[in-house]
């Protein structure tokens, strides 16, 4: 049975910060500057914030409540994230039940972090319990290192290649080209591709994000609070999260997303072939993979021959991360998971710029924190322009 | 050179590190006689059927391995030096997961180490604490 959708909710804003691979700022500056944007772009004034969903991997030893302090807002309703790179979809998720039961009004939902390649594997080595007592003495080599083993797996069982990775990610490093705020901004070839330093193999530079520093937000309103003009509001059709699936296999190379997807689809009333774009959570391509895989775009261990017949560039057929995504944009931490919600939007909302496409409506997924082996969260929501 | 980072001893997983150092495989078993089966990393509860009672039995040691890689830029500066290694995912023949590295180098760099059959051998990770790492059969 489906669960209700997200009637009488819209997003009504949205905002990001320049991401940066090195900055002065504080954490707590850079979740300011996200909020403060989109803000802005909704057209609230910062008082009228009455729910905070807030996930940053370096905020403690504050959290959400402080945050609430530090901008000098009286909440009655907050969220932090807790599934990584889940969170941010999670987060517009939850914050848009709160809005339905009528515990807030206005929710911003946003996601920081400051970051560079040290600090991030510093964090990544004490990450929870699992990481830090059953990985980390090992020398896992942090997340490259766990997601080599699935990519190594992926290509044994599947026979993908490391040219079938190469093609999206060389195809989200053209859509990042047209994204200004983009830290990449050089195309890459399938020879520099292929040919990268060795990270943790099968995994080369160019199959892993780089950490920066970031911040991004969309802000969720009840409807009656958001003048109903072209292009203002996006609305949520469906949605959903799953947790540690499944409980007893790490690598059986099943995303969760199939375990709420029917759900989900039922929700919006629209199938896998109703999207015209997808942002996909790209820590890695093969996760990309497993996610198209498990959202139900084609079947499992389909994705590589599902890839080579579609262009997934901003002027392809099928897009996908049409901002570069994690992978081209870079990875602000908990932004990671907040990046592709923020460019459904701008694209919902006819303000993506250069790579502006004709949608109507589209996907974003989450994943994340990684633990014994695998990211524990799975998430996805499908937006759509107001009819 | 700074130490390699260390699990953490706790009240929950004191058997499995105090076995490491006598060279011995320790992994907590299901008491519920329905469920019986062994787990890894040590839990409060049985993961499997989530009953409470979980008690130790030494393994053999003994795995197979589901997938590996080699890692050129450890997370930590202390497996620099020994960069680049086979981090390695086992399944015991007791059935679980275990993650660690294979402790010897030198195999031709295409080798497919999928499904090979490995054993444990222990290795002193800190002044504290031996760990095990993997060989294979």
């Amino acid at each position: 049975m489906a669960t209700g959708g997200y009637e009488g909710v819209v997003i009504a804003g949205v905002g990001q910060t320049r991401y940066e691979k090195r900055t002065e700022k504080t954490v707590q500056h850079l979740l300011w500057e996200a909020l403060d944007a989109a803000l802005s772009s909704a057209g609230f004034p910062m008082r009228r914030v009455d729910g905070l969903a807030v996930t940053a991997f370096v905020l403690p030893p504050d959290n959400v409540t402080v945050v609430a302090e530090h901008f000098g807002l009286e909440p009655r309703w907050l969220s932090q994230g807790a599934y990584g790179g889940a969170s941010g979809v999670i987060g517009m998720l939850h914050g848009a039940r709160a809005i339905q039961a009528g515990d807030a009004e206005v929710v911003a939902c946003l996601t920081a972090d400051v970051f560079d390649v040290a600090s991030h594997m510093d964090l990544m080595d004490r990450f929870n319990s699992s990481v830090r007592d059953y990985l980390g003495p090992y020398g896992f080599g942090g997340p490259n290192g766990i997601y080599a083993l699935h990519t190594r797996l992926y290509m044994d069982r599947y026979g993908a290649t490391r040219e079938d990775f190469g093609k999206q990610v060389i195809s989200q490093r053209q859509n990042a080209l047209l994204n200004p705020n983009a830290l990449f901004k050089t195309p890459l070839t399938m020879e520099e591709y292929l040919n990268a330093r060795p990270i943790a193999d099968p995994l080369r530079l160019y199959d892993c994000v780089l950490p920066c520093s970031g911040g991004d937000c969309v802000i969720l309103a009840r409807e009656d609070l958001v003048a109903s003009q072209s292009g203002r509001r996006v609305r949520i059709l469906g949605g959903g999260e799953i947790h540690n699936f499944p409980v007893e296999d790490v690598f059986s190379l099943r995303g969760g997303w199939e375990r709420f997807r029917d759900r989900m689809y039922e929700q919006a009333g629209l199938g896998p072939s109703d999207m015209e774009f997808v942002q996909l959570y790209d820590d890695y391509p093969v996760m990309e993979f497993v996610q198209l895989e498990s959202l139900g775009f084609c079947p499992p261990g389909g994705a590589a021959e599902f890839l080579r017949k579609r262009d997934t560039t901003v002027g392809g057929d099928f897009p996908i991360n049409t901002g570069g995504g994690q992978l081209s944009a870079g990875q602000a931490g908990a932004s990671g998971g907040m990046i592709g919600v923020v460019e459904a939007v701008l694209q919902l909302r006819g303000e993506a710029g250069a790579r502006q496409l004709r949608a109507r409506r589209g996907m974003v997924s989450g994943y994340g924190m990684v633990a014994y082996g695998r990211g524990l969260s799975c998430s996805a929501a499908i937006l759509a322009q107001e009819a | 050179m700074d130490l390699k980072p260390s699990p953490r001893l706790t009240a929950i997983n004191q058997p499995f590190l105090r076995g490491c150092n006598r060279d011995e495989l320790w992994l907590q078993r299901c008491v519920q006689p329905a469920c019986r089966k062994f787990v890894f990393y040590p839990r409060v509860c049985c993961p499997h059927c989530g009953a409470g009672a979980l008690t130790w039995e030494q393994a053999t040691g003994r795995g197979q391995i589901v997938s590996f890689s080699r890692v050129f830029r450890p997370q930590h500066e202390s497996f620099f030096p020994e960069a680049p290694y086979y981090f390695i995912a086992v399944r015991l023949d007791e059935g679980p997961l275990f993650f660690s590295r294979l402790d010897r180098q030198g195999l031709p760099v295409e080798t497919n180490l999928i499904g090979r059959q490995v054993r444990a051998v222990f290795v002193q990770h800190t002044p504290e604490q031996r760990l095990p790492l993997f060989e294979l059969s």
